[in-house]
C-alpha cells in the first residue's frame, strides 16, 4: 500500500467509483468496448489476461514484464505457457485472478463469459473487455490495449506495422475477385463461420469470402448446402500437434475419404487450405494468418514481383472497364 | 423403531447443523487463493466488530466477495432443491420423482433463454425470466394434472413429463438463434452454476429475501407433514382418516414448486440433489415427512456445498459448473447406498 502510495499522482480523476475507495491509487474513467466505465489506475503494473488473444497481444507490445497471469488456453508465445494460471477463459476462478493482486484485468466477449466480467468488476478489480468484429476493429483493440497500459507509442507502432502489412496484401490482391471459400470451424457436425465474425472480415482482406451467407456468428450447415454452393476452396484450420505443411495432404486425404465431401469440386481439385490457427484469434497474429491465406488463396499475385505490379496494374484497367459497363449490384468487381 | 418424538427431531438436526457447519468452514479454508483458518477468523471477526479498514483488501474480497455469498447461495439451493425433491417424492407417490420431473426447469431455462435473446446485457433479467417461466410451467402443468377436478398424481406426472419435452424441444430451437457469447452463458445456466453474481449490489439483501421465501415455502411444507404420512400409505385410508388429500397435495405442490423456481432461476438446474438427497436422508433416519423434511433440507445444503467445494478445488485454478460435480459423484453415491441398503 505505501508504495501503491508512493506511485500516486497528484492529478485524480473525477468520479472514481465507490469499490476502488480502498486502492488509494488514482484513476481514470474509460468506456470499454462492450460500454462498460471501467475506472483504470493511471499506471497498471500488473494484468491479468483472461483469453489466448489478449495475451498474445501483451507480448506483441512487448508488455510481459507486466503480465501477472494468463488463462491456461494462453500457448503463443511459447513464453506465455510459463505464467501463472487462473483457469480457462470461461471457468478462471475469481479467488486465482485476486491473488495475482492484478491493477487491470483484460477480457474479451469472443471467450470470456459476461458473468465473469461482472463478478470481477463487484470485487472493484478493474475489467477491460474488448469487443473485435473486424480486423481493424482488433487493431482498434490493441491500441487501445496499449494505451491503458501506458504504452501508446508502442501501440501505435505496432498497429502502424500491422496496417502496413494489410496494405501490402491489399495492395496485391484487391483488383483480384473475391474467392468463395468453405471455412470450417468444425467438421461434424459442419460448422461455419457467420458475416458478422472477425473471422468473415479476416477472409475478406485475403481476398475470400464466405460461400455462406449466415447471420449467426457460428452457424451449423448441412453438407447439402456446401455441395449446392460449390465453393472454390476448403478452409481448415490447423491443430498445434501437426505442422501446417504436413497437415495440408493429410486434411486432403481425409476429406477424399468422406461421401458428401470428396464429391466437391474443390476437394477433386485439391483446394484445400490450412490456415494458421492464428485466424481464430482477434491478436496481432491474426496479420501473418491472413498473408498466409492470401499466398494459398491468390498464388498468381504473389508469384510475380517485379513483373507482377504490371500485371495487376493491367488487370486494374480491364476490370474498370468491366466496372464502367456493369450496373449488376452484386458484382463483386463493382463492390471493390 | 423409536418414536419420533421433538426432541429427536431437535437433536438429528442439530447434528446435521454441526455437519454443515464443519462443511462451511472447510469450504471458507479452500480454494485458489491461500488463506489461513487464522486470517479468516480475523477477518470475520474483525468484519463483525465493524473495523473492515484493518483487514486486507484482499482476504475481505476473497471472504466477503467470493467465498461466503457462493456458500450461503449453495445452501440455499441445496435445501431447496432437496426439500421440493422430498415433496414432490410424495406427492407422485414415485421414487424417481424429483424438482424438475414436474417440467420446471425447462421453464425456467426457456425464460432464461428468452430473456438472453431479448434482452441479453440486462442484470438480473435472467433470474426474473427464469422465474417467470417456472411459475408458468407450474401454473400450466397444475392445470392440465387434474382431473375431476382434483389434483391426480399419474395425470400430473404425465402433463410434468409432456411439458418438460415439449419446453425443452423449444429450447432446442431457440439454441440454434443465439451467438456466441449467450450460448456461453446458457450452457452454463443448463448445467448448474454457482457463479453468476446476484441481480442487485445489496448481496445481503438479496440472500435474504431468498432464505424468507426459502423459509415461508419450506414451512408450508412442513405443515402438511403428518399428512404426508399417511397419503403415503394410500389415498383412501387418508382420506378415511380425516385427511383433506386435495387441500395437502395443493400446498405441497405449489411449495415444492415454488422451491424449484426458487433455486433454478439464482442457479439454473443443478441435478441429482433433489432426487439423492431425500433417499439418503431416508436411509439413514427413516421415511417420516416430519423428520424428512428437515434433515433433507440441511442434507441438501451439505451436499451442495460440498459438491461446490470440490468443483472449486478439483481441478483449479479452473472451476467446474457445480451442477457437473453434482452428477458426477451424485450416481455413484446412490448406486453405492441402495447396494448396501440391500443386503
Amino acid at each position: 500500500m505505501i508504495v501503491a502510495l508512493a506511485c500516486c499522482r497528484a492529478v485524480s480523476a473525477a468520479g472514481a467509483p465507490s469499490q476502488a475507495a480502498s486502492d488509494k491509487r488514482a484513476t481514470r474513467n474509460v468506456t470499454d468496448e462492450t460500454g462498460r466505465r471501467v475506472a483504470i489506475p493511471f499506471s497498471v503494473r500488473h494484468v491479468v489476461t483472461l483469453a489466448p488473444n489478449l495475451t498474445e497481444t501483451i507480448y506483441a507490445l512487448g508488455l510481459e514484464d507486466k503480465l501477472a497471469g494468463d488463462t491456461s488456453f494462453c500457448d503463443t508465445p511459447p513464453a506465455a505457457k510459463l505464467k501463472p494460471h487462473v483457469g480457462s477463459p470461461q471457468t478462471p476462478s475469481l479467488e486465482a485472478i485476486v491473488a495475482l493482486h492484478p491493477d487491470l484485468v483484460l477480457a474479451t466477449t469472443s471467450i470470456n463469459r459476461a458473468e465473469t466480467v461482472d463478478a470481477l468488476a463487484r470485487l472493484g478489480i478493474a475489467v477491460y473487455t474488448s469487443d473485435p468484429h473486424t480486423v481493424r476493429g482488433m487493431l482498434d483493440s490493441v491500441a487501445g490495449m496499449a494505451d491503458l497500459m501506458g504504452a501508446s507509442e508502442q501501440g501505435a507502432a505496432l498497429v502502424a506495422q500491422l496496417q502496413a502489412r494489410l496494405d501490402a496484401v491489399h495492395a496485391r490482391i484487391a483488383e483480384l475477385p473475391l474467392v468463395h471459400v468453405l471455412f470450417v470451424v468444425w467438421e461434424d457436425p459442419l460448422i461455419t463461420i457467420g458475416q458478422n465474425t472477425f473471422i468473415a472480415d479476416a477472409l475478406r482482406w485475403a481476398g475470400a469470402e464466405s460461400a455462406i451467407v449466415a447471420q449467426q456468428n457460428w452457424p451449423q450447415v448441412s453438407i447439402e448446402e456446401v455441395v449446392r454452393l460449390q465453393p472454390e476452396y476448403i478452409v481448415l484450420t490447423s491443430d498445434h500437434s501437426e505442422s501446417d505443411a504436413a497437415s495440408k495432404p493429410s486434411e486432403l486425404e481425409n476429406l477424399r475419404t468422406r461421401p458428401a465431401w470428396k464429391a466437391l469440386k474443390a476437394v477433386e481439385m485439391g483446394h484445400v487450405v490450412v490456415a494458421s490457427d492464428e485466424i481464430d484469434r482477434p491478436s496481432p497474429g491474426l496479420i501473418g494468418a491472413i498473408e498466409q491465406l492470401a499466398r494459398e488463396l491468390h498464388p498468381e499475385a504473389f508469384a510475380l514481383n517485379a513483373d507482377g505490379r504490371n500485371l495487376v496494374g493491367a488487370a486494374r484497367v480491364q476490370l474498370e472497364m468491366v466496372a464502367s459497363a456493369c450496373t449488376k449490384k452484386e458484382c463483386v468487381s463493382c463492390a471493390l | 423403531m423409536r418414536p419420533l418424538t421433538p426432541r429427536r427431531i431437535l437433536w438429528t438436526c442439530a447434528g446435521l447443523f454441526g455437519v454443515l457447519f464443519v462443511m462451511v468452514v472447510i469450504s471458507l479454508r479452500m480454494g485458489a487463493y491461500p488463506i489461513s483458518v487464522r486470517d479468516i477468523v480475523d477477518t470475520l471477526y474483525k468484519a463483525a466488530m465493524g473495523r473492515r479498514e484493518e483487514v486486507p483488501v484482499e482476504f475481505w474480497q476473497v471472504v466477503f466477495g467470493l467465498r461466503l455469498p457462493r456458500i450461503a447461495l449453495g445452501i440455499l439451493v441445496g435445501a431447496s432443491l432437496s426439500t421440493a425433491g422430498a415433496g414432490f417424492q410424495a406427492l407422485l407417490r414415485n421414487p424417481l420423482a424429483d424438482p424438475y420431473v414436474l417440467g420446471v426447469s425447462s421453464g425456467a431455462a426457456l425464460g432464461a433463454i428468452i430473456s438472453l435473446i431479448v434482452a441479453p446485457h440486462v442484470v438480473g433479467a435472467i433470474q426474473i425470466a427464469a422465474f417467470i417461466g417456472a411459475a408458468s410451467t407450474i401454473t400450466g402443468v397444475y392445470f392440465l394434472g387434474r382431473r375431476g377436478g382434483q389434483l391426480d398424481s399419474p395425470t400430473l406426472l404425465l402433463a410434468g413429463i409432456v411439458a418438460a419435452s415439449f419446453l425443452s424441444a423449444i429450447i432446442m430451437f431457440l439454441l440454434t438463434m443465439v451467438t456466441g457469447s449467450e450460448l456461453r452463458s446458457i450452457a452454463f445456466w443448463l448445467m448448474g452454476d454457482l457463479t453468476a453474481p446476484p441481480p442487485t449490489t445489496n448481496v445481503l439483501g438479496w440472500l435474504g429475501f431468498l432464505f424468507f421465501v426459502f423459509i415461508v415455502a419450506a414451512g408450508a411444507m412442513y405443515t402438511t407433514s403428518s399428512d404426508l404420512n399417511l397419503i403415503l400409505t394410500g389415498e383412501q385410508e387418508a382420506r378415511h382418516l380425516g385427511v383433506n388429500v386435495n387441500r395437502v397435495k395443493f400446498v405441497v405442490y405449489i411449495a415444492a414448486s415454488v422451491l424449484t423456481g426458487l433455486a433454478v432461476s439464482v442457479s439454473g438446474a443443478i441435478g441429482y440433489v433433489g432426487l439423492l438427497v431425500p433417499h439418503v436422508m431416508r436411509m439413514f433416519f427413516g421415511t417420516d415427512y416430519r423428520l424428512l423434511i428437515p434433515t433433507a433440507a440441511i442434507g441438501g445444503a451439505i451436499a451442495i456445498v460440498l459438491a461446490d467445494t470440490l468443483a472449486r478445488t478439483v481441478v483449479a485454478p479452473t472451476e467446474l459448473p457445480v451442477g457437473a460435480m453434482t452428477a458426477l459423484a451424485g450416481a455413484p453415491v446412490f448406486i453405492y447406498l441402495m447396494r448396501r441398503r440391500m443386503r
